[in-house]
């Protein structure tokens, strides 16, 4: 079970990181214990990655959205790391800009913009209608256009 | 990825919450977790030398012995014999900085002792589990708890004495 966790946590770490910011850490746990105690229900090895995925997310939006939504604070990054070596200062901008998204928003852009994965196959994975996948994808990347666009 | 997901923060998954995690997930697992007084520079590497610190604070442990070593995956792998009510028990051990998980043959039995640096590294977060990872096994939990109680007050009776 520790090998299966050491291999997935480089994604799932991605995935919380970015939904569920500051509670990343307390998101990731909570989707491995799901993982673990539901892995007998997975009946095709072939299908772990997305079922992780789905679980990811859906832990992720959870926590985020019962933790506080707390301004970011710059010191709070300590611990944090990237999956490239990048300055703190876009780390930072990068980071205050997700944080004024909602985490469905944070979740959309995961999925589509990390994982690839097309506009519909996100509303399925979030439950939702396309039309509602795009119009939050279109405020998400609209929000870092603002930030990142001259 | 975009040039810009690449800069998103990333969760991480110290060894404590491996450790909670792994425990959390089966059934009998017990663990008691909390504060060494001790640095971790020092409590860590004297943990890692299971031959010599497992006797000192396991209560059902009599004698460690590495039998092979070998790096495996940026990790130490190990085999040892624990001498446990007179039988010597193989094991499989997996020991990284801060993360040590010794499973029996077979899975009967399950060892997990994980550390971070607290205040600054002044101070040891420890935990330690013992858990039988078959299924059945949870009422088990109880009696599992008083043991690994019962090393925890062991290892922070030996922390404060300096190890």
């Amino acid at each position: 079970m520790d090998a299966l966790v050491r291999e997935l946590m480089p994604y799932v770490g991605r995935v919380c990181g970015a939904i569920a910011l500051d509670r990343g850490d307390d998101a990731m746990q909570e989707t491995f214990i799901s993982v673990l105690r539901n892995l007998r229900t997975l009946r095709e090895p072939a299908a772990l990655h997305g079922w992780v995925r789905r679980i990811a997310v859906r832990e992720a939006i959870r926590v985020a959205r019962s933790g506080r939504e707390d301004p970011t604070d710059p010191t709070t990054l300590v611990g944090l790391t990237s999956v490239a070596p990048i300055d703190m200062a876009t780390v930072i901008d990068v980071r205050t800009t997700l944080a004024g998204l909602a985490p469905e928003q944070r979740a959309i852009l995961v999925l589509r913009d990390v994982d690839g994965l097309s506009e519909a196959e996100a509303a399925q994975l979030l439950g939702v209608a396309a039309g509602t996948v795009k119009s939050r994808l279109h405020r998400a990347r609209s929000a870092f256009a603002r930030r990142w666009e001259p | 990825m975009s040039d810009v997901s690449r800069r998103w923060p990333v969760a991480m998954a110290g060894p404590i919450a491996r450790a909670r995690t792994l425990g959390a997930s089966i059934p009998s697992a017990a663990w008691t977790e909390g504060i060494l007084d001790a640095p971790y520079d020092a409590a860590w590497p004297w943990v890692a030398d299971l031959a010599m610190s497992v006797p000192s604070f396991d209560t059902q442990v009599r004698k460690v012995q590495v039998v092979q070593r070998a790096a495996v995956d940026g990790a130490e792998q190990l085999r040892i014999k624990a001498t446990t009510f007179g039988v010597a028990v193989p094991f499989d051990v997996r020991l990284e900085d801060g993360f040590c998980l010794m499973q029996a043959r077979a899975r009967l039995y399950l060892v997990l002792m994980a550390a971070e640096p607290h205040d600054g590294g002044a101070r040891t977060r420890f935990l330690h589990l013992e858990a039988v990872p078959l299924p059945g096994t949870r009422l088990l939990r109880g009696h599992l708890q008083r043991v690994v109680d019962a090393d925890f007050r062991n290892l922070v009776r030996l922390a404060a004495l300096g190890f």
